[in-house]
């Protein structure tokens, strides 16, 4: 997985430098304007402390980015223990749990209740994986050397794992989704290049001086399928690639959003 | 199938009634190029006297055969761009002529004039038929002035083209992998070099090229959509010459000569890309360590033992290499073989043995000491075709036999040393396919014309190797570990083919047709058009054969002796058993692609209207296309018929060519085509950190509109007798519209609470100048 993510950057990098006419430009679209639809976005950590889940809706493309917050709705979590934990609404559309750490191997269930709808997901929590180190990957693709970060772990053997990674660098996160799987990369020692493409994508590496963060998360298959759909549409091939479409939620109800039980690992870089 | 055969036979057996009845005398031969022993494909051969009018088209080997009564006649032979030839003969026994026709030069008006000598297009019942003529490519103004038959197919009616600069193509609302391309028979998986800018057909080596849209005759199958048959040339069996082009980013050459006088002959051509070579030399550092260049060969001999057998052997090998040193290495290629023996048992019958082998293999290499890894594949074939047409006075029938091995290795991964990626080999595929195929070209009436075949299409999936059946939920239901050969799984399919022209008077005809196609051989892209990372599938007991319907409805007229020939044609298409995959589908190197799958349906219908203007200084044609894709999948848009990405309502091209004086011509051609249909957001939400777009409806929208003009140049030097060169100038988009290639949406660089959407346009204007010569 590692190597065809690593493939197609190469190949979208390569063609943008052989594609010496191409230009881009900003342009008027007709857009169909959706209602707002419900979004779930929940996450258990293996780490001791708050847990949080957000509820939200969805606005119109053309609208400004700020995503009206669900208030008033019933949120519970469960896990394959007997266990339970209500969340209450600490501000409008963050339904918290103060102290609370997802145990490797259980399974967590979420049940939110909106306006007399319930929504439910589970996911559960895999065994957890660290990163190794963080370093800094040079290509050179016969002009000036390219920087990108790179995250080396150790994958264990024997068992299928995902994961996804967040970067940021500076302080912002990357608008890439990062998400791999050890389906060709079982049991390895692995490095992972994660390629930036800038605020507006139009940066294609890290520059000295910059500050980078990495935090690992270990998924579940269904969480991982979830980050994976996403990070194909962000490919840009021939005459749009991948076809888009809303990534498969482990939410039922048609909420939008999903439900991740995952562990994290962070690191820092500075880029030398 | 015991039914199927007993039919086959009793219809073959029924032909010598048929034609014993009537005692009549035959005239046959091949008709070729004066100059250049180059035989003529679809050249008009004529037999008229007072009461008798009997025309046919040359085979694809020049081949004909005329039965009708003792007499008096006159032969007239007649090919396009060529001087008519007309012979008077006495028919009393049987007779064989050879015909040369020598080339008309270009500015000599001469043409056809013959009364109805032509009006070939209004009567032969084939429909959905387009060929190219290889002399008007030397003119139309091309990308980077490599001309190229896949780009020029493209502006004819019904034919879409596969995005900007590309050479995949879609037809009458097809998928780009339902065309059925054919180079001296042989299957070419893969015709796009270098990313898809150009084609594998180097246009210096190939003499025909045919492309059926609709009622594709029963020898063709394999393919729902078209086929684009096309053919290299022999060789100049009279004298050694030699010809080549040096263009701005590829150079090319043919040699072709006699190896025994008239009796042997051969053509070589080659051509290699140097864009790679061309950056260096300008210093352009960002391309300093890398390969970027294609090279291939078409190489042909033919042997004629004697009159009644030839033997030809032709080949092609071509090779993509793009490649960053230290880090990235990718090459593709296609391989094809071909061995045909032509015997005429008699002067009635004619023969083709074929034995074809064809190979497309693909690599990607990544080249880095901690994720270093090999992923190859391919598809090889080898086939086996045995084809006879049997000329009489009102029937021309073709019958056969055609069988074909197919081996397809989906992913080899090798990496070394201490590679984080692990070797994985995914199990080979094998499969065999038979057809069987009757047809008849039957002159009813005057006006009446019929082409009514059948083709039995068979096809099985072969062990060995452990085949899993899924259920829609991506489980394995079942699983079974198969030997070497044994059957896994087999499909019958039967494929009626059915034209029919009638003739309104010798300048207008309707023409009908139905046809069934059906295919085994299935790719699974995730770009909408033929990339080198394409993997290919078979039938199996998870995927079911595409099955194609087609009708089609057409008129067609002449006027002013053929120097304007019109078409208008609609037709209606419905598919089933269509491929496209789920959500997050990882398709490369997975041994579980067929549990990644979804099946569907697609209906597509339109009208193409063709209008062509074939003498005079002013050549060319114009051509529109109003229609509609749709597809069906479970899962997709709720279950409702959804727009497939290449439905484009309107395609409008024009090609013009103008002889300006003996030396220079000026050519232009103009295309314009509604957008792509696309899936836009109909809305946003913030997940993970990022803005994330909501769909709603798969491709109900549209990219913005394409066109562009193109316009081109050619002038002749001073031609001595032994030399000739030529110029050719092109600028490609000429106006510089900024066409779209991709659309993508992002938050706004200066103001992150908006979004916004940016379109990215691949080619400006490009000019370019190629030099040709001859010798």
């Amino acid at each position: 997985m590692t190597m065809l993510k690593q493939i197609k950057y190469i190949a979208i990098l390569f063609t943008g430098s052989i594609a010496w006419s191409s230009c881009e430009k900003v342009i008027d679209v007709k857009l169909d304007n959706a209602e707002s639809q419900l979004v779930i976005e929940g996450t258990i950590t293996d780490q001791p402390g708050q847990q949080l889940i957000k509820i939200s809706k969805s606005v119109p493309y053309t609208e400004n980015n700020t995503y009206p917050p669900v208030s008033g709705a019933v949120v519970l979590v469960t896990d394959d223990n007997g266990h339970s934990w209500t969340f209450s609404e600490t501000t409008p559309g963050f339904y918290t749990f103060p102290a609370l750490k997802g145990e490797t191997g259980r399974t967590y269930t979420l049940k939110a209740t909106v306006n007399n709808v319930v929504y439910t997901a589970s996911s559960s929590m895999p065994a957890p994986v660290a990163i190794d180190f963080l370093d800094v990957k040079v290509f050179n693709f016969g002009g000036d050397d390219q920087k990108q970060a790179q995250v080396h772990y150790k994958d264990p053997a024997g068992i299928a794992n995902q994961y996804r990674f967040v970067m940021k660098v500076n302080g912002i996160q990357s608008k890439q989704v990062y998400a791999e799987n050890d389906r060709l990369s079982d049991g390895n020692d692995v490095p992972s290049v994660l390629f930036f493409t800038g605020n507006n994508d139009d940066q294609d590496q890290l520059r000295t001086g910059d500050v980078v963060d990495i935090e690992m998360q270990c998924i579940d298959k269904n969480v991982f399928l979830y980050w994976y759909t996403l990070s194909q549409q962000s490919s840009n091939g021939p005459s749009g690639g991948t076809t888009p479409g809303n990534p498969p939620s482990n939410i039922n109800n048609k909420a939008l959003g999903y439900f991740s039980v995952h562990t994290v690992s962070k690191k820092q870089l500075t880029v030398q | 199938m015991k039914i199927t055969f007993i039919f086959l036979f009793s219809f073959l057996s029924s032909f010598p009634l048929i034609l014993s009845a009537q005692q009549r005398i035959t005239i046959s031969g091949t008709v070729k190029d004066g100059a250049t022993g180059e035989t003529l494909i679809g050249a008009t051969v004529k037999l008229q006297n007072a009461t008798q009018n009997i025309g046919l088209a040359t085979n694809a080997y020049g081949f004909y055969s005329i039965t009708t009564a003792a007499g008096e006649y006159n032969l007239t032979v007649s090919y396009s761009g060529y001087q008519i030839s007309t012979q008077k003969i006495s028919l009393s026994k049987a007779l064989t002529i050879n015909v040369a026709l020598s080339s008309a030069s270009t500015l000599q008006e001469v043409q056809i004039s013959a009364g109805d000598l032509k009006n070939e297009n209004v009567k032969n019942p084939q429909m959905g038929l387009n060929k190219i003529n290889m002399k008007d490519l030397d003119n139309v103004p091309v990308l980077l002035g490599e001309k190229d038959v896949l780009k020029a197919i493209q502006f004819l009616p019904g034919v879409k083209s596969g995005g900007e600069g590309n050479t995949g193509f879609f037809v009458r609302g097809g998928a780009a992998d339902q065309n059925l391309i054919l180079l001296d028979e042989a299957t070419v998986y893969n015709s796009a070099h270098l990313l898809g800018f150009f084609s594998t057909f180097n246009a210096d080596a190939i003499k025909d090229v045919s492309l059926y849209k609709g009622g594709m005759p029963a020898q063709y199958g394999g393919r729902l959509s078209s086929v684009l048959d096309v053919k290299m040339q022999d060789g100049n069996d009279k004298k050694f010459g030699v010809e080549g082009g040096i263009g701005l980013i590829a150079s090319r050459i043919k040699a072709e000569g006699p190896l025994v006088q008239n009796k042997s002959s051969f053509m070589i051509s080659a051509r290699r890309t140097y864009i790679d070579l061309l950056l260096k030399a300008f210093g352009d550092s960002a391309l300093k360590k890398n390969t970027l260049n294609f090279y291939d060969i078409n190489a042909k001999v033919n042997y004629k033992f004697d009159d009644k057998n030839t033997l030809y052997l032709s080949g092609y090998f071509g090779q993509d290499n793009i490649g960053i040193k230290d880090l990235f290495a990718n090459d593709w290629g296609n391989t094809t073989a071909t061995m045909r023996f032509n015997h005429i048992f008699n002067n009635r019958l004619f023969s083709n043995t074929s034995l074809i082998y064809n190979r497309y293999s693909y690599a990607v290499e990544l080249i880095d000491e901690q994720s270093n890894a090999k992923v190859k594949s391919l598809i090889r074939d080898l086939n086996f075709k045995q084809d006879f047409q049997y000329f009489s006075s009102n029937h021309l029938l073709r019958f056969g036999l055609q069988g074909t091995h197919h081996q397809i290795t989906p992913s080899d991964i090798t990496a070394s040393g201490n590679s984080s990626i692990n070797p994985l080999s995914i199990e080979k595929r094998y499969g065999v396919e038979f057809g069987a195929y009757v047809s008849d070209e039957w002159k009813l009436s005057e006006k009446f014309n019929l082409l009514i075949g059948l083709r039995l299409s068979q096809f099985s999936l072969l062990g060995p190797g452990k085949i899993n059946t899924y259920n829609p939920a991506a489980e394995v239901i079942s699983s079974k570990t198969y030997s070497s050969g044994e059957f896994v799984k087999n499909y019958f399919n039967l494929e009626p083919r059915f034209s029919a022209s009638y003739t309104l008077n010798d300048k207008n005809s309707i023409k009908a047709s139905y046809n069934r196609n059906t295919q085994n051989i299935h790719i699974l892209s995730n770009s909408g058009t033929s990339a080198p990372t394409d993997q290919y599938v078979m039938s199996s007991n998870n995927i079911k054969p595409e099955i194609g319907d087609q009708i089609a409805l057409g008129y067609f007229k002449n006027t002013e002796d053929n120097g304007y020939e019109f078409s208008a044609e609609v037709y209606y298409k419905w598919l089933q058993n269509q491929i496209d995959y789920k959500d997050g589908a990882d398709l490369t190197a997975n041994a579980e692609v067929e549990s990644l799958l979804l099946y569907g349906k697609g209906r597509a219908y339109g009208v193409e209207l063709y209008g062509k203007k074939t003498k005079g200084r002013l050549t060319g044609w114009i051509s529109y296309t109003l229609s509609k894709t749709e597809r069906q999948f479970d899962g997709i848009n709720q279950g409702t018929y959804f727009p497939a990405r290449q439905d484009r309502t309107h395609d409008l091209s024009l090609v013009a060519m103008y002889n300006l004086s003996k030396r220079w011509s000026v050519s232009a051609n103009y295309i314009f085509n509604t957008g792509n249909a696309v899936t836009y957001p109909a809305g946003k939400y913030n997940v993970g950190g990022l803005t994330t777009y909501y769909y709603t409806d798969r491709n109900a929208n549209r990219m913005p509109n394409t066109s562009r003009l193109d316009i081109g140049a050619t002038l002749k030097a001073k031609e001595t007798r032994r030399f000739q060169s030529s110029w050719t100038f092109s600028i490609y988009n000429v106006l510089n519209t900024k066409n779209p290639y991709a659309i993508r949406f992002r938050d706004k660089e200066n103001d992150p609470s908006r979004t916004e959407a940016v379109q990215t346009s691949l080619f400006g204007i490009i000019p370019s100048v190629t030099y040709n010569f001859k010798f």
